[in-house]
């Protein structure tokens, strides 16, 4: 029996689903534009839309978070106060300033640096593995397809980049080192580690064809 | 380009010390490039973000956000600005700076205690779960084996050959097969699959050539994932059909839903 000649084309069936589905980039799309919705809801005060919002996004912006400090709760600490801060702000935020995700996003990182800045002294954070840590953890995430295969293409983004871009970049998004701590580590003058820093932001931008 | 330019970078992934971003914020207000420059930057960090995605927070961190927002008021828009030239220069600078600095003393308080309380909240349960006992033996195990689960499919979600097809079957549902011929295994993964019917089973098949060789059976209904249990040597292609609870010998033509080639 000939299997594949007894089914019909999928265009015969339902509609392909795509707003749902992230690879076609229209489902990328209608996710920013529904986060942008829940955020304008919850400047009017609808905290069922900060729920939403919250679930939408606390994978990622936990994420950042605890890796940038390590300790789950410092972690907890200030992704709390990053929400608290989302819900208050959120009549500030504007399409102007970038997706909802990367505004979040932004403030997480920084708020994470800040604490981890601040605090340094206290916690014994082990330098290589910023370097060499940052690609094991997500091998043990399993989160769905679509999600994978984003992960797969920011990986394949940050092979693209030479290596040194690639630790400079590492170190101080990740590892929460200043620019100039970054130089120390790798034994570069600040003006190089500058340059490859923004080199391996604008490599990783045109190999994910981030449209801004 | 001059040298403050050349820190966009470094202040996009926060790289830069308090001197250094208050010199460089001080630069982004007059210079349209840089603010472009730190939107789509920030756009790309938050991308790379997703390397740090680890399983969710705990549960407790959610109810605690929840109510901790439900005593605050949010802040009314910022007054449009006249100081602000035209579209572009006023974007980066209002990229959440400071807003530590903004924030409500007492809320601030207030939230510190509830993460305290939530660290107690944490230890009482940890607490009543060793009190437990057996109970909680029994779900170990249950754990090590989703464990068990969860390290076969990064393996093969890691595999260095793995290819994922995507497809829409016949009734809507969206399904992808992650397969790898190096470990001669292949996985099916529905997203949201639609319901068949209490006494119905999707079922998966391998096909070799003409013939499909009858594989294991998934619920309909929500997401599901199941490995194939035949080896893919040999192994032409993965169909989906809709059976009767207790699986066929041979796919009913009518109700197959999606034959995927992964020969190439």
């Amino acid at each position: 029996m000939n299997v594949s000649s007894s089914v019909p084309s999928d265009s015969e069936g339902q509609p392909p689903r795509s707003a749902r589905h992230r690879d076609a980039s229209s489902g990328r799309g209608a996710e920013a534009a529904h986060l942008v919705e829940l955020m304008t809801l919850c400047s009017r005060g609808h905290e069922d839309a900060f729920a939403e919002l919250y679930d939408l996004t606390s994978q990622r912006i936990h994420g950042i978070i605890l890796r940038v400090l390590r300790s789950p709760d410092h972690a907890a600490e200030v992704t709390q106060e990053v929400y608290v801060e989302v819900w208050r702000q959120s009549a500030r935020y504007s399409p102007d300033k970038g997706s909802v995700l990367a505004w979040m996003t932004t403030m997480a990182h920084r708020r994470a640096v800040d604490r981890v800045r601040s605090v340094s002294s206290e916690m014994a954070r082990d330098e290589r593995y910023a370097v060499h840590g940052a690609d094991r953890e997500i091998e043990q995430v399993w989160d769905g397809v679509e999600q994978r295969l984003d992960i797969e293409r920011v990986r394949k983004g940050m092979a693209s980049l030479t290596a040194i871009q690639r630790e400079a970049l590492t170190l101080a998004y990740f590892g929460g080192y200043t620019q100039s701590q970054v130089a120390q580590l790798l034994k570069l003058p600040l003006g190089t580690v500058k340059t490859r820093i923004r080199d391996g932001l604008i490599g990783l931008r045109d190999a994910l064809g981030v449209e801004a | 380009m001059s040298e403050i330019h050349g820190a966009v970078g470094s202040y996009v992934v926060n790289a830069l010390n308090p001197e250094e971003r208050e010199e460089f914020e001080a630069h982004l207000a007059v210079c349209p490039t840089c603010s472009r420059e730190v939107v789509e930057f920030g756009e790309t960090a938050a991308e790379l973000s997703l390397l740090a995605i680890v399983p969710p927070p705990p549960t407790a961190l959610r109810g605690s956000i929840l109510s901790a927002i439900s005593e605050i008021r949010p802040l009314p828009p910022e007054p449009p600005s006249e100081a602000a030239p035209a579209e572009s220069a006023p974007s980066a600078t209002s990229v959440p700076a400071e807003p530590g600095r903004a924030m409500d003393e007492l809320a601030l308080r207030r939230q510190r205690r509830r993460t305290r309380i939530l660290g107690v909240l944490v230890a009482a349960v940890v607490a009543a779960a060793v009190a437990l006992g057996g109970v909680v033996y029994t779900l170990v195990q249950g754990q090590q084996a989703q464990v068990a689960q969860q390290a076969a499919e990064t393996e093969l979600l890691t595999a260095p050959d793995v290819q994922t097809y995507s497809t829409t079957m016949k009734d809507g549902g969206q399904i992808s097969f992650v397969v790898s011929r190096s470990l001669n295994r292949a996985m099916f993964i529905g997203k949201d699959l639609p319901a068949v019917g209490a006494d119905r089973r999707y079922q998966l098949w391998t096909l070799e050539g003409q013939q499909a060789i009858p594989d294991n059976l998934v619920a309909g209904g929500g997401d599901r994932k199941e490995f194939f249990r035949e080896p893919l040597s040999g192994v032409t292609g993965l169909a989906v059909s809709v059976e009767a609870a207790g699986g066929a010998q041979q796919p009913t033509p009518s109700t197959i839903q999606a034959v995927t080639d992964v020969s190439g």
